[in-house]
């Protein structure tokens, strides 16, 4: 087939090569494309350019973005100034110097130990039963550093009992409602298969899946740090979750979330965050998530969380109709606002006011408390 | 809603003619060959398209096919199956699939009459058991029909899987890399031949990566002007030359406004066929708008398109 005798080992190296350049041009390539591409390539030969960027295409990419990208990144790889692909040689790689950190962000989720900025009000000292109900109550707007971290491991405490309870609560519900033939014949066969005892079946309930949207704007910025923290405590507890943070732009998190400890969780989102405490376009975000990774979730069974206090400077417009897409596809939509612990909130932003039609529960998410009532909408 | 019922005779055991010469398979060498016999088949492809699915057969990967509705893909795998020439078994996906459409169920009538036959007799309960859960009750659905085919390795259509559920995606994942089904009363049942499996999806949600990392891509993208004159010439041998140079033309501007469905390949056929059954030898505003049902499928788009006057879209079309 391949009319070209080169070197096997040479060839396979460059294509490993062309797959590292495509990784490190956002392709997400496995082992397993690789090769794919190996053996794609081998298959159809080089000779011809089209056919063989055909191939590792057909190899490489699993989406529609991706297959668009692709021509440049092979264009880009593969060929010389004078426009011949050139499989021999083996490209110095060029993304090296591509990782840049921005450290600024770090300081603000708190990496470091001065945390929040208005701790020093009352740092009350808390111990025994009747602070924990106290610390459920605090403020995150208010909490000092000493209360941020009692207060952590109180929410990781409290959020895996409260999954723990949930999971009890679907397996009550699997009661049967429907009669299953196919073991109800097996257990009659020793009755000459009058089906005197019936079995009965149901569909599995299963775990719910929860995505959290959480804004990480200017305005938020006394709470965006603790409700990320929550939503790490959630995915530790909950095996379906999927975070997200938005302020003018989408970024999931939810991989970085997975790290096994806090520090290193916050660490890669400051990273990789868009823009912290910056402004907030609900929307827009909604929108380019309405787009993308909003259509990998699946329908029925998915709550979304939207935690933000709905201070929106896009069109009100936009909110509401990107709003009513997300609801029709997912099961139920929260909104938890932390201004809603002020006594005399009202519900009167803009942003808030086209929200409310299409959100079924609207509630309040300034303290721990509050976070855990979360149990009962689920 | 479809049935998930596969488009082949369901019988125990079909009865090939005896003409049949089971190693006269056709192979497909080269990608040139496989676009000449898909043409041959009224098929027109792509250089692209063509490389992506020869190189699933010769690989033996699963080939998942994204794009838009009505721009063929469907066909794809029927023009394989007829190319290759062996037998087309077709899953369609839908919310809900499980296992007892989509692979096997147990015959129950069949089996509480074969309890009842034998109710009789002197066989021990066991005996009882072990027959009517033998492979006489087993009703075989779409992909365990796939794995069982005797002769030649069956094309297996695994159409819009974007509809079924994720928990079938991760049953499909499984069988996929193994190629085998297990039923608990019979143990497991290898296939004979691995089939050659294309899948297609509307993109109306992302698949599981873990399956797309078993597949080899290929999206498919409106065709060109040039290609679809050749698939409106090609399905529609009687049109004339200057309708389908129009509706083509027409079909190609409608697709850059922005409706919610934009109108396929399907839909550029379904328009000049019924603009043939109308007796029009061209496009004009009447025949757009006594057409316009073959293009545009909701009123919402129908609204979208008149107020793009059908006129201006007409005459940039000449």
């Amino acid at each position: 087939m391949n009319t070209k005798h080169e070197n096997p080992n040479r060839s396979a190296a460059s294509i490993v090569e062309f797959c590292r350049f495509a990784r490190s041009k956002g392709i997400p390539v496995g082992i397993q494309q690789v090769l794919a591409a190996a053996e794609a390539a081998s298959t159809v030969g080089v000779a011809d350019s089209d056919r063989f960027s055909f191939a590792l295409r057909a190899a490489l990419c699993s989406s529609q973005e991706e297959w668009e990208k692709f021509r440049h990144i092979f264009d880009e790889f593969w060929r010389q100034p004078h426009g011949a692909p050139d499989a021999e040689k083996v490209r110095e790689p060029r993304y090296r110097n591509a990782m840049k950190q921005s450290n600024d962000a770090r300081l603000l989720i708190g990496l470091e130990s001065d945390t929040n900025s208005s701790g020093e009000g009352d740092g009350r000292l808390v111990s025994g039963a009747s602070s924990e109900q106290r610390l459920k109550r605090v403020d995150f707007s208010e909490a000092s550093s000493a209360q941020m971290a009692e207060l952590e491991r109180l929410a990781l405490r409290l959020l895996r009992q409260m999954s723990v309870r949930l999971s009890r609560r679907m397996k009550i519900d699997t009661e049967g409602n429907r009669i299953d033939i196919r073991r109800s014949i097996r257990r009659n066969i020793t009755r000459g298969g009058d089906p005197l005892v019936l079995a009965y079946k149901s569909r599995k309930a299963s775990k719910k899946r929860l995505v959290v949207f959480l804004d990480i704007s200017g305005s938020m910025n006394l709470y965006s740090l603790f409700l990320l923290r929550f939503a790490y405590a959630l995915q530790k507890h909950f095996k379906r979750v999927n975070t997200f943070l938005f302020s003018t732009r989408v970024v999931e998190v939810t991989d970085l979330l997975r790290a096994p400890q806090l520090s290193r969780a916050m660490s890669g989102v400051a990273q990789r965050a868009p823009e912290w405490s910056g402004g907030t376009r609900i929307g827009a975000c909604l929108c380019e998530f309405n787009r993308g990774a909003g259509r990998k979730i699946p329908t029925r069974d998915t709550c979304f969380v939207i935690l933000s206090d709905g201070w929106d400077t896009g069109a009100p417009e936009v909110l509401a109709a990107e709003l009513r897409v997300t609801r029709g596809r997912v099961q139920k939509l929260l909104w938890l606002n932390p201004l809603l612990g002020l006594k005399d909130y009202q519900p009167i932003t803009r942003g808030i006011r086209a929200a409310l039609p299409y959100v079924d529960r609207f509630a309040a998410a300034h303290n721990l408390e509050s976070l855990l009532a979360l149990e009962k909408y689920l | 809603m479809a049935t998930g019922v596969n488009e082949t005779v369901l019988g125990p055991k079909r009865m090939m003619p005896s003409s049949h010469k089971a190693p006269s398979r056709k192979e497909i060498e080269d990608v040139d060959s496989l676009i000449r016999e898909f043409e041959r088949l009224d098929y027109v492809t792509d250089t692209a398209l063509a490389t992506a699915v020869y190189l699933s057969t010769r690989l033996r990967k699963p080939l998942l096919i994204e794009g838009h509705a009505g721009l063929g893909k469907t066909e794809v795998a029927k023009v394989l199956a007829s190319a290759l020439e062996t037998r087309l078994i077709r899953l369609q996906c839908y919310e809900g699939l499980d296992v007892s459409s989509a692979v096997y169920e147990w015959n129950y009538q069949k089996q509480l009459l074969a309890i009842k036959l034998e109710e009789k007799s002197d066989h021990t309960v066991e005996e009882k058991e072990k027959h009517i859960f033998s492979r006489e009750f087993l009703l075989r659905r779409p992909l365990l029909l796939s794995i069982l085919e005797e002769d030649a390795p069956p094309v297996l259509l695994i159409d819009e899987i974007d509809r079924a559920d994720e928990a079938f995606e991760a049953y499909l994942l499984e069988l996929l890399s193994d190629f085998q089904v297990s039923v608990p009363e019979l143990g497991t049942i290898k296939a004979k031949h691995v089939p050659y499996v294309i899948l297609t999806s509307n993109r109306s949600r992302e698949l599981s990566d873990a399956l797309k990392r078993r597949c080899l891509y290929h999206w498919i993208d409106y065709p060109g002007f040039e290609k679809e004159m050749k698939i409106v010439r090609l399905r529609l041998p009687g049109v004339e030359e200057q309708l389908a140079v129009q509706v083509v033309r027409l079909v190609q501007k409608v697709r850059q406004l922005e409706l919610s469905k934009p109108p396929g390949v399907a839909e550029t056929l379904d328009c000049a066929e019924a603009a043939m059954a109308l007796g029009k030898s061209r496009m004009d505003v009447e025949a757009v708008e006594q057409t316009l049902g073959c293009l545009v499928k909701s009123m919402e788009d129908s609204a979208a398109l008149r107020s793009a006057d059908i006129e201006k879209l007409l005459s940039q079309s000449n």
